[in-house]
């Protein structure tokens, strides 16, 4: 069989042989949160976990990132380009609906005559094992986005949690290439290909959310001035955790770092989001996005309009954050059947 | 592939101050390597990321047209922390520079228009690039009548009054200056843009109008445009918008879908009415 089987307890030979060759990024427990770390030995590894909080996404595209460091004397300035880009970086327990998001990024940093270089090379360099979700939350809803808990198109391996072990099956060159490194890992049994295909099946139909989008963005287009956006606006507080903890987002804003003393620094990039009432804010003091209406709008019609006109995607995978995670609970889910009323409404004033 | 963020370095050639205020420099930059001046192939209406390598970046609409060579020209009002800082350079000083960005003006399409552009207040700048580009020798039989209409609040806010006075002694451009309200020693016209382009402007037939300034008199000037016959596609604008990177990835200027760093700055009267009011 080309599938192959991985023991749970042979996770520390797994890190131990690919540690080697790559910076072994995977999902860690710290503070009580999982986030997507450089894991520095095995036992830290965290195997029975939902999905991070922080998406991976800060694997390539961190919080902070170096665009370049300069060091300044009287008359002169010297820059210096990075040259960490080539690290080799594997991305072990990434979920299929993160994985998504990687092309989404990808697609971004590189659309246009300008290119991101600093994202675009991480990315070449670097390996995905996904593994699939045997238990979604109420909150995940990407199978409404053409995803599925068991996706393996956008990894370069599959994981699937049999129980004490997990079912191998590479996906892409890259990922037949580092399974056939693997030369201890186990033939796998059709029962074992058979159970995964169960739990795909299983997990497929335990989801509680079913969300229509096949509207959303013919909807969202000629209805820019509706009402609809004061009251799905009305309890946001602005604090923009659903575009920071946002797989597919990727604003950011630029600053240059100077250590007076030592005459050198650093221009780095933050994330940045949306929801600030100064990401848009003039210096002359206009801003065009004046209120929390136009901004809640503006995250909305980036992801659902924006995007499918500009790059033929949607701006989203379903991964729930956003859900989970907003304070007031302004649900995601919520605002796109409200959009979808939106439609309703028209077409009912149409019939009758 | 080159890091897109890596700004080119230049050092300032000179410092001209250009208004009685003093809040609005020309700062004239002369790249540290002649490769990367031939590189920088940049139309008028194009705009650049320029930085004080240490203390920040900003866009600013570049003023100097690419038929006077060897350097570039910005113009810069003291506005924020990084402008300040511009403020304070001195010849010599390091500059940053990333660019071209932006569309520019749509040079190819003016081609055999006439052509009517139209200022107020600083916003003058890339004006003054497309105006000089289009009396280059090269050029200027492509193209049919110019006028120039600029206004500004008072005489000392004009800029660029070495040019405006060649401009004045050609046969081939109309330049209509005007402020806003009557000043000793002031002989042009006074009044605001708006009722100055109703009494001067030429016949839309055949013609594009380049508005640039303050958004009342983008407004008001664009009203009177309509009365006089130009339709939407013959009005052009360029656009303002708070910026970070100028390449499409930093998020923060978009209108709609519209990127104004790499779908604009300059956008059409008809393609703006297509998009969102959100700027």
């Amino acid at each position: 069989m080309e599938e192959k089987l991985l023991m749970k307890d042979q996770i520390a030979k797994l890190y131990d042989e690919l540690a080697k060759d790559y910076s072994f990024f995977a999902p860690i427990k710290e503070k009580g949160n999982i986030v997507f770390k450089k894991a520095s030995n095995p036992e830290e590894i965290e195997l029975d976990y939902f999905n991070s909080k922080v998406p991976p996404k800060e694997v390539l595209f961190p919080k902070m990132e170096v665009l370049f460091e300069y060091s300044l004397d009287e008359k002169d300035v010297e820059i210096k380009e990075r040259t960490d880009l080539d690290e080799k970086r594997l991305i072990f327990g990434i979920r299929p609906c993160d994985a998504h998001s990687f092309v989404l990024l990808e697609n971004f940093f590189d659309f246009g005559e300008f290119k991101d270089e600093i994202f675009l090379k991480k990315r070449e360099n670097t390996t995905l094992i996904g593994m699939g979700c045997n238990s979604p939350k109420s909150t995940c809803f990407c199978t409404s986005l053409e995803g599925h808990p068991f996706q393996r198109d956008d990894l370069d391996v599959m994981l699937v949690d049999l129980g004490d072990k997990y079912l191998v099956e590479s996906v892409t060159e890259k990922g037949k290439e580092l399974v056939q490194k693997l030369s201890w890992l186990t033939e796998a049994t059709k029962a074992d290909v058979e159970k995964a295909q169960d739990l795909s099946i299983q997990a497929e139909e335990s989801f509680q959310t079913h969300l229509d989008f096949s509207n959303v963005a013919k909807t969202l287009d000629p209805n820019f001035d509706h009402p609809i956006w004061e009251e799905i606006s009305e309890i946001c507080i602005g604090c923009g955790t659903c575009s920071f903890l946002c797989p597919t987002c990727t604003c950011f804003d630029v600053i240059d770092e100077t250590d007076e003393y030592n005459n050198r620094g650093r221009r780095i990039r933050i994330w940045d989001t949306c929801q600030s009432c100064q990401y848009t804010l003039h210096t002359s003091g206009h801003n065009p996005r004046n209120s929390c209406i136009e901004r809640c709008r503006n995250r909305i019609l980036h992801k659902f309009s924006y995007y499918p006109t500009n790059y033929n995607l949607i701006g989203c995978v379903g991964c729930g954050r956003c859900v989970q995670l907003c304070p007031v609970n302004n649900d995601l889910r919520t605002i796109i059947e409200k959009i979808n009323k939106i439609e309703d409404k028209k077409e009912e004033k149409i019939s009758a | 592939m080159p890091n897109i963020y890596i700004p080119l370095l230049t050092r300032v050639k000179s410092v001209v101050k250009e208004n009685k205020a003093n809040d609005i420099k020309t700062i004239e930059l002369e790249f540290q390597k002649e490769e990367d001046y031939k590189n920088f192939n940049y139309i008028p209406g194009q705009f650049a990321e320029i930085s004080i390598i240490g203390k920040g970046e900003c866009p600013i609409g570049i003023a100097s047209s690419p038929t006077e060579e060897g350097t570039i020209k910005f113009t810069i009002k003291r506005m924020g922390t990084v402008t300040s800082v511009f403020h304070s350079r001195e010849e010599g000083d390091v500059v940053g520079v990333r660019g071209p960005c932006g569309n520019g003006w749509p040079i190819e399409e003016m081609k055999g228009k006439n052509i009517v552009v139209i200022g107020g207040g600083f916003a003058f700048s890339t004006l003054r690039s497309l105006v000089l580009y289009l009396l280059d020798e090269k050029y200027r039989k492509d193209y049919g009548d110019i006028t120039v209409i600029y206004g500004n609040r008072d005489p000392g806010e004009v800029l660029y009054q070495d040019v405006l006075e060649e401009w004045k002694k050609r046969d081939d451009i109309k330049v209509v200056l005007t402020i806003d309200r009557e000043a000793e020693g002031w002989t042009e016209k006074v009044g605001f843009v708006a009722p100055i382009v109703k009494e001067v402007a030429p016949s839309a037939d055949n013609a594009v109008a380049v508005v640039c300034g303050p958004p009342i008199m983008i407004k008001t000037t664009i009203a009177v445009l309509e009365e006089l016959n130009f339709k939407d596609d013959q009005i052009l604008n360029s656009l303002e918008m708070r910026m970070k990177c100028g390449v499409g990835k930093c998020g923060r200027c978009n209108i709609g879908n519209k990127y104004v760093c790499v779908d604009g700055p300059v956008f059409s009267l008809a393609e703006l009415k297509k998009m969102p009011s959100e700027y």
